[in-house]
C-alpha cells in the first residue's frame, strides 16, 4: 500500500522517526481497528486512530447521542443530539481524516453478531459501558485471536490493558467474573469526570498504534490504574490464569454464551423486571395531590437534592440501615432517586427488614421531570 | 500501621477516603489486614470476601509492590513495604464505564 503526495504530508511527524517512517504508515494504513462504543472512550479512540491514519475503523454502537454525553463524548457536538452516534463519529471522522475507510455498525453488539463484525478486524478496541458487553468483548477476541485493547473508567479513576494477545491475560484472567447487578453502580448513577475517557481513551489509541507498528512494550500482562484526583498513574503485573476458561489451558467456553444472565438477568444499570414493587411518576402524582399519607423517601445524596427534588424524607442509601429507625414501616413508603436503581435496592432493603408498604419510583425523579415537571432539570 | 486502598464503590460504601489504615497484631497477611478492615468497618463485610467461604470475590483483586497476591494464599505473610507501611495493599476492583 503506498501513500499519496497529500498523504506523506499530513503523516510527515510520523514519517520522521524511525519507529514509525514509511513502513509503519504503511502498517497503519493497512489497520483495520474495530472501536466498540463511540461514547466517552470511543470518541477520544476513533478522533486520534483517524488522525493517526488507520486505514479501516469500524465504529459499533447502536444510541443516539444525549444531551448528557457531551461533557465527554467529545466526538458529538450540540447539533448532534439525538442522532445515531455513528452517524455522528463517521461525519467527524470523515472531516478529519478523508483517507480512512468508516464502516458503521448501529447495532448492539450480541453473541449473535460479534464474531462476524470481528471477522473483518485486526484489532479490537473497547469503549462500551456495561460488563455484559465487556465479557462478550472479551471472549469474542479470545476466540477470534484479536488483541482486545482495554479500559474502563468510573468517577475519577480507571484501568487499562491489553488483553486476548497470544501469550498474555485476557479480561476473565483478571475478573473472572462481574460483580453482582447494583453493586458497581455504572457512570449514569456514580458519575464521571469528563475528561477521565479522555485520558484512557488516549491510552487506548496509543496502544493500538504500538500494537500495529509492532513497536514498543504493549500493555500486556499490565494493568494500569490511573487516578486523576491525585495524578497517579500505577502499573501492577496481571498474569494469564492457566484455569481461565476462556483463553486457559482447557477452555471450557468455546463459544459466545448469553452475557446478559451470566452479568445477572437485571443488568447493572437498571433494575427492570425484578420483584420490587413500583409506582409511576402518575400514580404517585394522583396520591400526593389527593392528600395521600405516605411517606417519600428520597434516598440520594445531598448534593443531588441541591440539584432537584419531589420533597419528603432525605436518607442516603448507604445511610439507611443506620437510620431506618426514622421511617414507619406503617405508612406507604414511596423510594426515589435519580433513575430508579438505588432507590429499588432501597426497597429491597427495606422489604427484607419487613417493611411491607413500601414501592419504588419507576425511572426516578429524571422521569417524574420529564412526565410530570418538565420544568424541573433533568441530570 | 497497614495502608489499604479501596476501590471507589467500597469507599462510598464504607464512607472512607481513598486510603485507610488497620492496625494488624501478629503476622500481616491479607487475611489479617482484611480481619482488621472488617472489624473497622462492618459494612464492608461480605464485599471483598465472600460472607460464607471467605473467599476473595471474583470481581476483586489484591495487589502490592506492583504484583499480584489475588492467587496466592491469604495466609502469606505481605510484602516488608506493606506491613511497615511504605507501600499500600491495593484492593482492586472491576469497573465498566465507558
Amino acid at each position: 500500500m503506498s501513500l499519496t503526495n497529500e498523504e506523506i504530508l499530513r503523516y510527515s511527524r510520523h514519517l520522521i522517526m524511525p519507529e514509525v517512517a514509511l513502513a509503519g504508515q504503511e502498517k497503519l494504513a493497512a489497520a483495520r481497528v474495530l472501536c466498540i462504543g463511540a461514547g466517552g472512550l470511543g470518541s477520544p479512540v476513533a478522533l486520534y486512530l483517524a488522525a493517526a491514519g488507520v486505514g479501516t475503523l469500524g465504529i459499533v454502537d447502536f444510541d443516539v447521542v444525549d444531551s448528557t454525553n457531551l461533557q465527554r463524548q467529545v466526538i458529538h457536538t450540540t447539533a448532534d443530539v439525538g442522532r445515531p452516534k455513528v452517524d455522528s463519529a463517521v461525519e467527524k471522522i470523515r472531516a478529519i481524516n478523508p483517507h480512512v475507510d468508516v464502516k458503521p455498525f448501529r447495532t448492539a453488539l450480541s453473541s449473535g453478531n460479534a464474531l462476524e463484525i470481528f471477522r473483518d478486524f485486526d484489532l479490537v478496541v473497547d469503549g462500551t459501558d456495561n460488563f455484559a458487553t465487556r465479557y462478550l468483548v472479551n471472549d469474542a477476541c479470545v476466540l477470534s485471536a484479536i488483541p482486545y485493547v482495554y479500559a474502563s473508567v468510573f468517577r475519577f479513576e480507571g484501568q487499562a490493558s491489553v488483553f486476548a494477545t497470544a501469550d498474555g491475560p485476557c479480561y476473565r484472567c483478571l475478573y473472572p467474573e462481574p460483580p453482582p447487578p447494583g453493586m458497581v453502580p455504572s457512570c449514569a448513577e456514580g458519575g464521571v469526570l469528563g475528561v477521565l475517557p479522555g485520558l484512557l481513551g488516549v491510552v487506548q489509541a496509543t496502544e493500538a498504534i504500538k500494537l500495529i507498528l509492532g513497536t514498543g512494550d504493549p500493555l500486556v500482562g499490565r494493568l494500569l490504574l490511573v487516578d486523576a484526583l491525585s495524578m497517579r498513574f500505577r502499573e501492577v503485573r496481571i498474569k494469564r490464569n492457566p484455569d481461565c476458561p476462556v483463553c486457559g489451558s482447557s477452555p471450557t467456553v468455546r463459544e459466545l454464551i448469553d452475557y446478559e444472565q451470566f452479568c445477572g438477568i437485571r443488568g447493572e444499570e437498571s433494575y427492570q423486571g425484578t420483584a420490587v414493587p413500583e409506582i409511576s411518576p402518575e400514580e404517585l402524582k394522583q396520591l400526593i395531590d389527593g392528600g395521600s399519607d405516605l411517606l417519600v423517601l428520597d434516598v440520594r445524596e445531598p448534593h443531588e437534592r441541591e440539584i432537584c427534588d419531589i420533597g419528603g424524607t432525605l436518607i442516603p442509601i448507604d445511610d439507611l440501615p443506620a437510620r431506618v429507625h426514622e421511617l414507619d414501616s406503617g405508612r406507604d413508603i414511596v423510594a426515589y432517586c435519580k433513575s430508579g436503581v438505588r432507590s429499588a435496592r432501597a426497597v429491597e432493603f427495606l422489604q427484607s427488614i419487613g417493611f411491607r408498604r413500601v414501592r419504588n419510583l419507576s425511572g426516578g425523579i429524571n422521569a417524574w421531570a420529564e412526565r410530570i415537571d418538565p420544568k424541573m432539570p433533568r441530570y | 500501621m497497614i495502608r489499604v486502598e479501596l476501590p471507589a464503590h467500597l469507599r462510598t460504601l464504607a464512607r472512607v477516603g481513598r486510603e485507610v489504615t488497620v492496625e494488624v497484631e501478629g503476622a500481616v497477611t491479607v487475611s489479617s489486614v482484611l480481619d482488621a478492615l472488617e472489624a473497622r468497618y462492618p459494612t464492608l463485610r461480605g464485599t471483598i470476601r465472600d460472607h460464607t467461604s471467605r473467599h476473595r470475590r471474583p470481581f476483586i483483586r489484591f495487589f502490592a509492590d506492583g504484583e499480584d497476591l489475588s492467587l496466592a494464599s491469604p495466609e502469606e505473610p505481605l510484602p516488608a513495604s506493606v506491613a511497615q507501611g511504605r507501600e499500600p495493599l491495593l484492593v482492586i476492583g472491576a469497573i465498566a464505564g465507558g
